[in-house]
C-alpha cells in the first residue's frame, strides 16, 4: 500500500494526491495553490487563498480518497455506471498565520477553515486514514485533533519546541510527532507510547515504514531532519529498548519529498523515493529486519538536466513511487509549472541522468488548459516522402511472379527502335567528325572526371548545356563504365528543384537513346532504375492534373488581371472628373468617359481570345504528347519533363 | 446457459452528456445535465462532476430547477417518471409516475406545483404526435406518488425541447412546430397560431428550429433552418402580428436563449460560433468564435453571468459574459462512425480514438476523463456541412509507445483520394510527440489495416491497401549521416492482384500472417518471403488472431461464413473449428485469451477461450443490442487475484467494447466491486463548520440566539422539574406560608432541578461548545487545557469543566433530601 501523501515541511510543499497520483498540489512562492492533473499534465486548478501574502501555505496534505458514489443500490441491474475509482478531494492546507484550511478539489473552492487551533505557525497536517480526523502541529508546541465529522476539537501539549512533522500510523493508533525529539502517541488516550532521541535539528520528515502493528516488533518509521544528509530508521520494540536508529539511508542532501511503498510483511522490501532539496532523486529498496550498521547508500540516483549547450541541472520537485516496480512519477522544474512525467527507471543502473527540454513543454502544458488540444511539433526535420522519392515505394513482389520485370522488360523492347535510331545517329555523326569533336570529347572526358571525382563544379558546368547535339555527342562518347554513373547522377539530380530536372532530361533522353542495349544487359536493372522509373511514372501522373489546374489558374489570372485593369482606368476617370480646368473642360471629360468603354470592350474581346488560346495550347499540348508517346520509345521521359516545367 | 453473477455489464462513462439542454444552478457553481439513465452535476469552476443522480431506469430526457425550491431540481425519463432530486447532496425525494414516455420537460414560476411534460398524443400507438400536458404533483408524503391528473395545453407540438418556451414569467408558453407557431395564453386560455408560407419552392428552408421567449417583454425569438432568427411582437391577436428578421448564421440556427433580464440574445448553429445579440439593438452583435464544434444548445446561468453551450462533439463549454470561455468539460468524443480502432497508448495507458475532426483523443479509463486531443491534421476545420475533409481512419502504436502511426484521408466524389500517412515520434526530451515522416498516397487506394511489428530489434510498420498490395515500412538508419532517422518503404508485396484484408503479426514479431480474401499468407518480416498459405473455404477471412505466450503456435481466424478456426502453425493444419458468426475477435495481449463477439439475431454474444483448448472460458448470451463495433483488452494498473474461474481472464486486463450506440462498456467482477466498496469510505464533513467571514459571523450570531433560546427553555423548563414547585405555584398565596419561610426551600428546590438538567445536558454541551470554538474567528486560546506534565508523560487534557461533576453529585444528594422534605411538607399544608 502506498503511504498517503504527506505533507513536506522545508521549503514550499508539492505533494501528489494519493493512490492514482492523479493529482500534483504545489503552494508556489507567490502562496498560490495549484493543482496539476498528471495524466493530461496540465494545470488543473489555481486557489488563491484570501490572506495568501499574510499567511502563507506551509504544509499541504491529501484527505483520505473518497468515491463519488456509495455502493449499496447498485446490485442487481445490468449494465450500471461503475463508481468512479477513489478521487482525492479533500486537501488540508496548514498556514503561517495557525489556521487549517480545508479545501474540496472536486469543488474547487475552500470547504472550510479550521481557526483558533493554534497561536503560531502550522508546520505539518496530516491526515486520519479512517476516520475525519485531522491533525495538526505547530510552532506553540501543541497538537491539534480536528474531528470534522463531529465538529469537534481536541488539543494538547506536545513537546517544549515547536511540533514540525507529525505521521498517524497506518492502522490509525499511532501518532508519530516530532520536534527535536520523536514521540508516539496513542491515539485513544493520547498519551506518550514511546519516544526517540537522536536528531540534533528539527525533525522534518516522519513516515511509517511497515504496516504491521506496533506490538509485533516489526513496526519502523523513518525520520529525516534538517541539514541532516541521512534518513534514520526506527524500530519500534516490545521491550522498549529502542533508543537508537536502525537503520539510515545516506542522501546528498537534506530531505525534501520522501515517497515509499511500505512493506507488509518481512520477504517484502521497502521502497523509498527521496528527493533532496540538491534536485536529486535517490531510490533505495531494503529490507527491514533489524538494525544494521552500516549507512545505506541508494540503489539508484536520478538527475535531470537541460539539453542546452550547457546542460544545468533541472531540479526535481517530487517523486512517486507506482504500483509497477519500474516506473516513477517524477515532477521538475519550475515550481510555477512544473512538468510531470512517467518514467520508466532502470534500478540495476546506480546513476541515471535523463535529459528533458522543460521551456517547451512549458508553453505547451500552458495552453492546452482550456482547449485541451495538444499540437505535435511539426517542424523542417521531418522528411516527406512523395511519390517517386527514394523510400516511397519498394520493388514489388508478389507471391505470382514478379511483374516489375515485365516493365522492365518494356523498355528493353522499346530499346530496339531506339537502336535503329541510334545506328542512324552514329552513322551521321561518322561524317560530321571534325572540329567540333574535340569540343565534345573534352565534354566527355570532362563528365567522366566529374563523374570519377563526384566533384559538382565541373558536372553542373558540364550539364548547363543546353545543345542536343551537343549532349548526344558526349553521351555518345562516353565510355560504358561511365554511364551508370551518369543515370545515377541524373536520377539524383533530377529529384532535385524543377529547373534543373528540365535540363536533366535531355541528358537521361540522350543516354536512353545511345547505352539502351548496354543498360538492358545489366543484370540488376530493376534495382538500379527503379527509382528513376517509378519517379517519372508518378510525375506523369500528376501531369493530367496539373494541366488542368494550369488551365483553370490561367484564366482565373487573366480574368483578375482584366478586372484590375477595368478598375484601374476608370479610377483614371475620377481623377479626371476632379480636375477643374476652366474652358476646354468638357472636351476632356467626354474623351475620358469615352475611351475607358472602348478599352473594356478591347478587353473582353481579348480574354475571349485569350480563352481559346489556352484550350487551342492545351490542345496542342496533349496532341503532342500523344504523338510523342507514338513515336519515342521513351515516352515517359517527356511528359515528365513537362510536368516539370508547369 | 448459466447466468454468471460474478461478472456484470457495466458502462464505463463516456456517456452523452450533450442530449439535453444543461441547468445551471442559482449559485451558478453547478451545473445539471442529463447523462444516459442518469443526471450528472458538475462544478462550473473545476469541470468535475460532483454528483451523479442515479434512479432512472431509461434515457433521462430533460431535468429543471424547481422553480419553487431552487436547491431541488426535476428531471424526466423516458420510463415515464418525473423524479425531484436533491442535487447538492444526491438524495432522490420524490418519484412522481406519469405512466407514459416524457420526451422533455418545462416549468415555470407561475405555475407552482405543475410540470409542463411533452408525451406522445396516442398513448398506445407509436404515433408521431406529440403534446404538451400539464401534470398537477400531488402533495403526498410518499416516495412514489402516481400523478395522472394530466390536462393537455398544446396539441401536435415538436418533441425537441427547444421548441417550447414560457414566456414573460409563464404567462404564456410558445411552441413552434414545422412552419406554425403557437401561442397559449394562460389567463384567457387561448390561443393563436401564426404560420410561415413555406419557401421550399425558393429553396429557403424556413421552418422553426428553436424558440426562446422573451423573460420581461412579449417578445418571442425563434430560429429557422435558412439561418434566419424572427423576433415577433404583438402576437396576442389574430391579425396585427408582426415580426422582424435577423440574418447573421449560414445554416440553421440551432440554439436560441435570452439572457435572464432580457437584455441579450444568444444564438448558435452549425458554425460553432456564439453570437450575442443585444436586444432592440440588434445591429450590434458580439461573437465567440472557433468553439470546436456545431452549437447544440446555449444555457444561461440565472444571474447571468455564465453561459453555456453544448457541442455536437459531446462537450460543453462555460462562457463569461463577456464572452470569455473559462471552462469546458469533455466527454468522450463520439462520432456517428469510428474510423480508428480503440488503441491504448502504451505511455499513458489512454484510449487512443478518433477526436475532434481531425485530432485524436486520448481518454483516461481510470479517471473516466479525456486527457487530451492530438492534432494530427494540423489543418483548419471548417464548420460547414457537406464539406468533405481531411479525417484521421487509421492509428496504430509501437509497442513501447514512441511511434504514432496516423493515416488521414479525404475522399471527395469527384476527385481523388488523397491519403497521407504520417508517422510520429515521441520526444522525452519535449515530452510530446514530433513528426517525424509524412508519406503522401502511400497507396493508391484506401489503406484497410496498419500495425507495427512487436518485434524489439526492428521498428516495422506494416500497411495493407485495396490497391492490392501491403507495403513494409521500416525505419531506415542513417548513423553514417546527420539526418535524423526516418521512414521508408521497404518491401511491397501482394498475392495474386487479391485485395489484402486484415493482418496479424505473432507475438514476437517473427511472422506475419496476411488475409487475402479467402487465403492466408504467413510471411517471415526479416526475409519477406512467403512460407506458406492457409486457407478455409467457403467465405472471406474477416479477422485473425495469433495466440499469444503458450498459444502461440495457433492462428485464430474468422471467416464470412459463420466459421471460427485454428491453425496449428508447426503443422500447418487446421486445430478445430466451430461454425459461429463472430463479427469481432480480439486477442488479450497479456494472456492467452480471445474474446470472439457474435451477432446473433440482433443481440451480441462474447465467448472467451484459449486458442488451445476449444472449451470458453467464459460466455455471455445478449451482452447488448446491436453489433459490437470495437473492443479492445486494456492491461490493468492494479492486477487483480482472483481465483474464480469464470473473472480469472479479467485479472490481468479489461474488456472494454464500444455498442452501436456507442457506449463504452466493460466487465467488472466481484472482487473488483468488494475492492471498490471496501475503499469508499466517505468522508462526511460536518457543513456548519465556517466557511466565510460572513457566515462565521452569522454563526457565531445564530450560535448566541441558540444559547439563549436554549437558556430559556431550561429556564421555563426548570419549574416544571419538580412537583413540589408545582403545587406551590398552584395553591392560592392565602393558604401559603411566609415568604421568607418558603424561599430557602424554593431556591433549594431551583438548584436540585438545575444541577440534574447540567447533567444531561453536559454532552451536547460539550459538544456545542468546541463548536463554537472552531467558529471563533478571533481564535481566542482555550482556557481549558489545565496541568501540562513537563516531564512529557501525559501532557493532555480533554475539554471540559474539571471537577465540577463530583461538587454536584453531593449537592445532589443534599437536595434529594431537601425535596423530599418540602415535599411532605406542601402534602400536609394542601390536606388541611
Amino acid at each position: 500500500m502506498a503511504a498517503d501523501g504527506g505533507s513536506s515541511s522545508s521549503g514550499q510543499p508539492c505533494v501528489f494526491s494519493p493512490k492514482s497520483h492523479q493529482y500534483l498540489a504545489l503552494c508556489a512562492q507567490d502562496g498560490r495553490l495549484r493543482i496539476w492533473n498528471t495524466d493530461s499534465k496540465t494545470l488543473h486548478q489555481e486557489y488563491v487563498p484570501s490572506a495568501h501574502l499574510s499567511a502563507t501555505c506551509t504544509c499541504i496534505s491529501w484527505g483520505p480518497c473518497r468515491t463519488v458514489k456509495e455502493g449499496p443500490q447498485r446490485k442487481k441491474r445490468k449494465s450500471e455506471a461503475i463508481p468512479v475509482e477513489e478521487r482525492a478531494d479533500f486537501l488540508a492546507l496548514g498556514t503561517a498565520a495557525g489556521s487549517v484550511l480545508i479545501y474540496s478539489t472536486l469543488k474547487g473552492a475552500l470547504h472550510c477553515t479550521l481557526d483558533g487551533g493554534h497561536n503560531g505557525g502550522v508546520n505539518c497536517v496530516q491526515w486520519h486514514p479512517e476516520n475525519g480526523l485531522l491533525y495538526s502541529g505547530s510552532d506553540d508546541t501543541y497538537i491539534v485533533e480536528y474531528d470534522l465529522q463531529m465538529a469537534k476539537r481536541c488539543k494538547w501539549k506536545a513537546d517544549r519546541s515547536s511540533v514540525t512533522s507529525m505521521c498517524v500510523s497506518p492502522d490509525g493508533k499511532m501518532l508519530l510527532s516530532a520536534g527535536q525529539t520523536i514521540k508516539m502517541w496513542d491515539l485513544e488516550t493520547k498519551e506518550v507510547y514511546r519516544k526517540f532521541t537522536g536528531h540534533s535539528t528539527a525533525v522534518t520528515t516522519l513516515r511509517f515504514a511497515t504496516t504491521r502493528p506496533p506490538d509485533s516488533n516489526g513496526l519502523y518509521f523513518l525520520s529525516g531532519a534538517a541539514h541532516d544528509r541521512l534518513l534514520s530508521v526506527w524500530q519500534v520494540r516490545d521491550d522498549g529498548k529502542d533508543k537508537n536508529s536502525v537503520v539510515s539511508f545516506t542522501l546528498t542532501d537534506e530531505p525534501q519529498h520522501i515517497d515509499l511503498v511500505a512493506s507488509s510483511g518481512k520477504e517484502e522490501a521497502l521502497r523509498l523515493a527521496v528527493v533532496c532539496k540538491d534536485g536529486q532523486l535517490h531510490i533505495f529498496e531494503h529490507f527491514l529486519n533489524g538494525p544494521c550498521k552500516k549507512p545505506l547508500s541508494p540503489t539508484c540516483t536520478v538527475q535531470m538536466s537541460g539539453i542546452e549547450d550547457k546542460p544545468l541541472p533541472i531540479p526535481l520537485l517530487a517523486a512517486a513511487l507506482t504500483t509497477n516496480t519500474r516506473s516513477l512519477l517524477l515532477a521538475y522544474g519550475n515550481r510555477l509549472q512544473p512538468v510531470m512525467e512517467t518514467v520508466e527507471v532502470n534500478t540495476a543502473e546506480r546513476h541515471i541522468c535523463l535529459s528533458r527540454d522543460v521551456h517547451s513543454t512549458l508553453s505547451l502544458s500552458m495552453e492546452t488548459t482550456i482547449s485541451k488540444v495538444k499540437t505535435p511539433v511539426v517542424n523542417s526535420k521531418s522528411k516527406v516522402l512523395l511519390p517517386g522519392v527514394p523510400g516511397h515505394q519498394a520493388p514489388v513482389k508478389t507471391a505470382e511472379g514478379s511483374e516489375k520485370r515485365k516493365k522492365g522488360t518494356d523498355t528493353k523492347e522499346m530499346s530496339i527502335e531506339e537502336r535503329l535510331g541510334e545506328i542512324g545517329l552514329s552513322s551521321g555523326k561518322g561524317s560530321t567528325q571534325g572540329v567540333p569533336s574535340l569540343q565534345t570529347d573534352s565534354y566527355a572526358v570532362l563528365l567522366v572526371q566529374g563523374l570519377e571525382s563526384k566533384d559538382s563544379n565541373i558536372l553542373n558546368k558540364v550539364f548547363q548545356t543546353r545543345k542536343d547535339v551537343l549532349i548526344k555527342k558526349t553521351v555518345s562518347r562516353l565510355p560504358l563504365p561511365a554511364v551508370l554513373p551518369l543515370v545515377e547522377e541524373l536520377t539524383k539530380r533530377m529529384q532535385g528543384h524543377p529547373y534543373t530536372a528540365v535540363l536533366m532530361v535531355r541528358w537521361l533522353k540522350a543516354v536512353l537513346m545511345q547505352h539502351t542495349s548496354y543498360l538492358s544487359s545489366l543484370p540488376d536493372l530493376i534495382s538500379q532504375l527503379g527509382v528513376l522509373y517509378r519517379m517519372i511514372e508518378s510525375r506523369v501522373k500528376m501531369f493530367h492534373k496539373l494541366t488542368k489546374l494550369h488551365g483553370k489558374l490561367y484564366l482565373l489570372m487573366t480574368q483578375v488581371s482584366t478586372s484590375d485593369s477595368n478598375k484601374a482606368v476608370t479610377d483614371v476617370d475620377r481623377t479626371a472628373k476632379l480636375v477643374y480646368e476652366e474652358e476646354s473642360s468638357d472636351d476632356d471629360v467626354t474623351g475620358d468617359e469615352g475611351l475607358p468603354d472602348e478599352d473594356s470592350d478591347n478587353w473582353e474581346e481579348e480574354e475571349g481570345m485569350e480563352e481559346e488560346l489556352i484550350e487551342d495550347q492545351e490542345d496542342r499540348e496533349g496532341a503532342g504528347l500523344r504523338t510523342e508517346s507514338k513515336e519515342n520509345g521513351d515516352s515517359d521521359m517527356d511528359p515528365g519533363n513537362e510536368s516539370e516545367e508547369e | 446457459m448459466v447466468e454468471h453473477t460474478g461478472i456484470r455489464v457495466v458502462h464505463r462513462g463516456g456517456s452523452k452528456i450533450n442530449f439535453r439542454e444543461p441547468i445551471f444552478t442559482n449559485d451558478s457553481r453547478y451545473l445539471l445535465c442529463v447523462s444516459g439513465e442518469s443526471v450528472k452535476v458538475y462544478s462550473t469552476s473545476t469541470e468535475e462532476c460532483v454528483q451523479d443522480l442515479h434512479g432512472h431506469t431509461d434515457l433521462v430526457t430533460g431535468v429543471v430547477l424547481n422553480p419553487s425550491n431552487h436547491l431541488q431540481a426535476y428531471s424526466c425519463s423516458a420510463d415515464g417518471t418525473v423524479r425531484l432530486w436533491d442535487f447538492t447532496d444526491g438524495i432522490l425525494i420524490k418519484t412522481f409516475i406519469i405512466g407514459y414516455p416524457i420526451y422533455s420537460i418545462h416549468v415555470s414560476e407561475k405555475h407552482a406545483g405543475v410540470v409542463f411534460v411533452v408525451i406522445r398524443m396516442a398513448t398506445e400507438k407509436f404515433s408521431e404526435l406529440f403534446q404538451i400536458v400539464a401534470v398537477n404533483l400531488p402533495r403526498s408524503a410518499d416516495q412514489d406518488i402516481e400523478a395522472r391528473e394530466l390536462s393537455a395545453v398544446l396539441c401536435d407540438v415538436s418533441p425537441h425541447p427547444g421548441a417550447a418556451s414560457f414566456g414573460r414569467g409563464g404567462e404564456y408558453i410558445a411552441s413552434a412546430k414545422g412552419l406554425q407557431l403557437e401561442v397559449y395564453f394562460f389567463k384567457n386560455q387561448k390561443s393563436y397560431r401564426f404560420s410561415l408560407k413555406s419557401g421550399m419552392k425558393k429553396g429557403i428552408n424556413n421552418t422553426f428550429t428553436c424558440i426562446s421567449c422573451h423573460p420581461k417583454e412579449d417578445c418571442i425569438a425563434t430560429g429557422h433552418g435558412d439561418g434566419k432568427i424572427r423576433l415577433w411582437r404583438n402576437f396576442n391577436q389574430k391579425k396585427e402580428y408582426t415580426y422582424s428578421t435577423l440574418h447573421w448564421h449560414h445554416n440553421a440556427v440551432s440554439a436560441l436563449r435570452f439572457t435572464p433580464e432580457g437584455t441579450n440574445l444568444l444564438s448558435g448553429g452549425i458554425e460553432s460560433v456564439l453570437v450575442l445579440w443585444r436586444y432592440t439593438q440588434e445591429n450590434q452583435k458580439n461573437f465567440l468564435p472557433r468553439l470546436g464544434a456545431a452549437i447544440t444548445h446555449i444555457a444561461v446561468s440565472p444571474d447571468g453571468s455564465l453561459f453555456c453551450t453544448s457541442h455536437s462533439d459531446n462537450k460543453m463549454t462555460i462562457i463569461q459574459s463577456s464572452v470569455r470561455v473559462s471552462a469546458v468539460i469533455q466527454g468522450l468524443v463520439k462520432s456517428d462512425v469510428l474510423q480508428t480502432d480503440l488503441m491504448i497508448d502504451p505511455g499513458t495507458k489512454a484510449l487512443v480514438l478518433n477526436g475532434k475532426p481531425g485530432h485524436l483523443q486520448f481518454y483516461s479509463l481510470q479517471n473516466d476523463k479525456q486527457l487530451y486531443n492530438l492534432d494530427i491534421v494540423q489543418q483548419e476545420y471548417i464548420h460547414q456541412e457537406g464539406l468533405h475533409q481531411f479525417e484521421v481512419v487509421k492509428v496504430a502504436f509501437s509497442t513501447c509507445g514512441d511511434w504514432l502511426a496516423t493515416v488521414e484521408e479525404r475522399k471527395q466524389k469527384n476527385s481523388e483520394l488523397e491519403i497521407s500517412l504520417k508517422l510520429w515520434v515521441y520526444d522525452k526530451q519535449i515530452q510530446s510527440f514530433g513528426l517525424n515522416t509524412t508519406i503522401t498516397a502511400p497507396h493508391e487506394d484506401q489503406i484497410t489495416a496498419m500495425c507495427f511489428s512487436p518485434s524489439s530489434e526492428t521498428t516495422l510498420l506494416v500497411t495493407t491497401s485495396l490497391d492490392g498490395y501491403f507495403k513494409a515500412w521500416m525505419l531506415a538508419d542513417h548513423s553514417d549521416t546527420k539526418d535524423v532517422a526516418s521512414w521508408s518503404c521497404e518491401f511491397v508485396g501482394g498475392y495474386h492482384r487479391l485485395k489484402p484484408g486484415c493482418f496479424c503479426f505473432s507475438a514476437d514479431g517473427s511472422l506475419l500472417a496476411l488475409v487475402f480474401q479467402e487465403v492466408v499468407t504467413v510471411w517471415s518480416p526479416t526475409s519477406w518471403e512467403m512460407l506458406t498459405t492457409l486457407s478455409q473455404p467457403p467465405g472471406d477471412i474477416r479477422d485473425i488472431c495469433f495466440g499469444r505466450l503458450s498459444c502461440s503456435k495457433y492462428l485464430v481466424g474468422t471467416s464470412t461464413r459463420n466459421q471460427l478456426f485454428c491453425w496449428n502453425l508447426l503443422t500447418c493444419s487446421l486445430v478445430w473449428s466451430t461454425p459461429m458468426d463472430v463479427s469481432l475477435l480480439q486477442a488479450d495481449p497479456l494472456s492467452e485469451n480471445m474474446a470472439a463477439f457474435c451477432c446473433q439475431s440482433g443481440n451480441s454474444d462474447l465467448f472467451v477461450f484459449k486458442p488451445s483448448e476449444p472449451r470458453p472460458l467464459y460466455s455471455k448470451k445478449t451482452l447488448c443490442t446491436g453489433k459490437v463495433q470495437r473492443a479492445i483488452f486494456a492491461p490493468r494498473q492494479q492486477l487483480l487475484e482472483s481465483s474464480d474461474e469464470q473473472s480469472q481472464w479479467l485479472n490481468r486486463s479489461q474488456l472494454y467494447f464500444l455498442t452501436q450506440n456507442m457506449d463504452l462498456l466493460t466487465f467488472s467482477t466481484k472482487t473488483e466491486d468488494d475492492r471498490l466498496l471496501a475503499s469508499s469510505k466517505q468522508i462526511d464533513m460536518d457543513d456548519s463548520v465556517a466557511v466565510t467571514p460572513f457566515y462565521l459571523l452569522l454563526g457565531k450570531h445564530r450560535q448566541q440566539q441558540k444559547e439563549k433560546q436554549e437558556l430559556l427553555a431550561e429556564r421555563t423548563q426548570l419549574p416544571q422539574g419538580t412537583i413540589a414547585i408545582k403545587e406551590l405555584l398552584h395553591t392560592p398565596a392565602h393558604v401559603l406560608p411566609s415568604a421568607s419561610f418558603l424561599c430557602s426551600m424554593f431556591v433549594h428546590s431551583l438548584l436540585i432541578s438545575s444541577s440534574s438538567a447540567r447533567e444531561e445536558k453536559e454532552p451536547a454541551e460539550e459538544e456545542m461548545e468546541s463548536e463554537r470554538e472552531e467558529e471563533d474567528s478571533e481564535g481566542e486560546a482555550d482556557p481549558i487545557h489545565s496541568r501540562q506534565d513537563l516531564g512529557g508523560s501525559a501532557a493532555w487534557c480533554l475539554v471540559d469543566e474539571s471537577g465540577a461533576p463530583a461538587l454536584t453529585k453531593a449537592q445532589e444528594r443534599e437536595l434529594r433530601r431537601v425535596k423530599k422534605v418540602d415535599h411532605s411538607w406542601l402534602s400536609s399544608i394542601l390536606d388541611c
